[in-house]
């Protein structure tokens, strides 16, 4: 940090001391108001470089946006940005990876919650092993706005639904929630409005559906819904697993099936799977 | 000129003269004063033995700022210090300006990130133009600047 370049204090006698011009925030070193950076979150940082020259050039040091980064960074920029962490100033990165950026050929995103700098990653149903999908008798491809991907696949009706996905990531250290994003019914535009076709609804209350998690480390966990709100894109909270150390890819397993083959079930769309830190799981709801 | 006459509970503690811009003297523990990098290089610089000027600071700055140097040396409980560091900073901003600049200049790095984080949270939440009243902040931009900034800053607030 050094010393600051300000002269204030130097007249500090005459009076000057305690002049009604003063406290001023205007003559602050930038390597303070830096400091200061350190404990704001990114979106206040960029309304704060709009004040003056010094509060912009810190809103630009490599070092502040540094500890606003998540720890596997570089790992993300060659991922999913495909240039090298040195190319890019800390804060280009940060707000390049903000945006949602693909990989695997356009069937995963992931993305960094602005404030927190948190992981988020999203994985189509396109990615996923689903039985029957290519059999257009049970499965349609539909384009969807409602999609972060533009796209969703919906069932018409089918004995054995299973629909099974892995990733391989490196994820900061915490907790994460794995989360199946599905919606009984069919959306469709009717005058610009939204209307939501459930006559293909059936089999979902009869048993309920088993999800399940698991990691390359051993963590498993699982869970059973009926799928009941029709109509409305429904979050299915799968379970959660531990990230502890960082810096390791990790392999995820994950899964969706309900294969009671005494009745069929059908009328359902599927969009993706959701991974995200635990505690913006309940902020989701709305998603 | 040498400082050592002080030094009576303790033989080998070695007391560091500080002097303000407004040319008032405190005495301060070398373990105590070490704490600032500037004034360990000063100190290592030959000033030791003498009094080390500190142009950039008045009295009533660096009294505050030698009463944080002693009780961060004085090796009181984490908890102890907590809950001292919180009342240190509960200062109006005058005050806290003037502490924010006296610590960076004399590069006392834990305190000045005490500080910057009371600042912080006297911003948080607040629109660019309450902090600029709020602090006299003058804005310099040119419209051109301006534009640019919202450009360059667009992606945080879409």
């Amino acid at each position: 940090m050094g010393a600051g370049s300000s002269s204030l204090a130097m007249e500090g006698e005459g009076g000057s001391g305690s002049s009604p011009l003063r406290p001023n925030l205007d003559d602050v070193p930038e390597s303070c108001v830096s400091s200061i950076f350190m404990y704001l979150d990114p979106p206040e940082i960029c309304k704060l470089a709009k004040l003056n020259k010094t509060f912009r050039g810190a809103s630009m040091a490599d070092f502040v946006w540094e500890t606003k980064l998540p720890s596997n960074y570089k790992f993300l920029v060659e991922k999913v940005l495909g240039q090298s962490p040195e190319s890019l100033s800390k804060k280009e990165i940060y707000a390049r990876l903000c945006q949602p950026n693909c990989f695997d050929n356009g069937t995963k995103q992931v993305w960094l919650d602005k404030s927190s700098g948190k992981i988020c990653v999203a994985v189509s149903y396109k990615a996923l092993r689903i039985t029957g999908i290519d059999d257009r008798r049970y499965w349609n491809h539909i384009s969807s706005e409602e999609s972060r991907f533009n796209t969703i696949a919906y069932l018409q009706q089918i004995w054995w639904f299973e629909v099974v996905g892995e990733l391989d990531f490196e994820f900061p250290a915490g907790t994460y929630s794995l989360i199946f994003r599905l919606q009984l019914g069919k959306t469709s535009k009717k005058f610009g409005r939204r209307a939501c076709n459930v006559d293909q609804v059936h089999g979902w209350d009869i048993k309920p559906v088993r999800f399940q998690l698991s990691t390359s480390n051993g963590q498993q966990a699982s869970s059973e819904y009926y799928l009941h709100p029709q109509g409305n894109w429904g979050l299915y909270h799968v379970g959660d697993f531990v990230v502890d150390n960082t810096n390791t890819q990790m392999k995820l397993k994950f899964s969706m099936m309900q294969i009671d083959c005494t009745h069929t079930k059908g009328g359902v769309c599927l969009d993706s799977v959701l991974i995200c830190p635990g505690e913006f799981r309940e902020k989701l709801e709305q998603f | 000129m040498a400082s050592s006459e002080s030094t009576t509970t303790s033989t080998t503690t070695k007391v560091l003269r500080l002097k303000s811009s407004d040319n008032e003297i405190f005495g301060v523990e070398e373990k105590a004063a070490l704490q600032s990098e500037t004034i360990k290089s000063l100190a290592e610089d030959g000033y030791s033995e003498d009094v080390i000027p500190l142009f950039n600071v008045e009295k009533k700055t660096l009294a505050k700022i030698v009463e944080w140097l002693n009780k961060h040396a004085s090796g009181s409980s984490k908890e102890e210090l907590k809950r001292w560091d919180a009342d240190f900073v509960d200062v109006d901003k005058d005050v806290l300006y003037d502490l924010l600049l006296a610590s960076n200049y004399l590069n006392i790095e834990v305190l000045l990130h005490q500080l910057a984080q009371k600042v912080a949270d006297m911003i948080k939440g607040k629109k660019p133009e309450e902090i600029r009243q709020l602090f006299g902040i003058k804005n310099d931009f040119t419209p051109e600047e301006e534009a640019e900034i919202r450009r360059e800053n667009a992606w945080a607030f879409e």
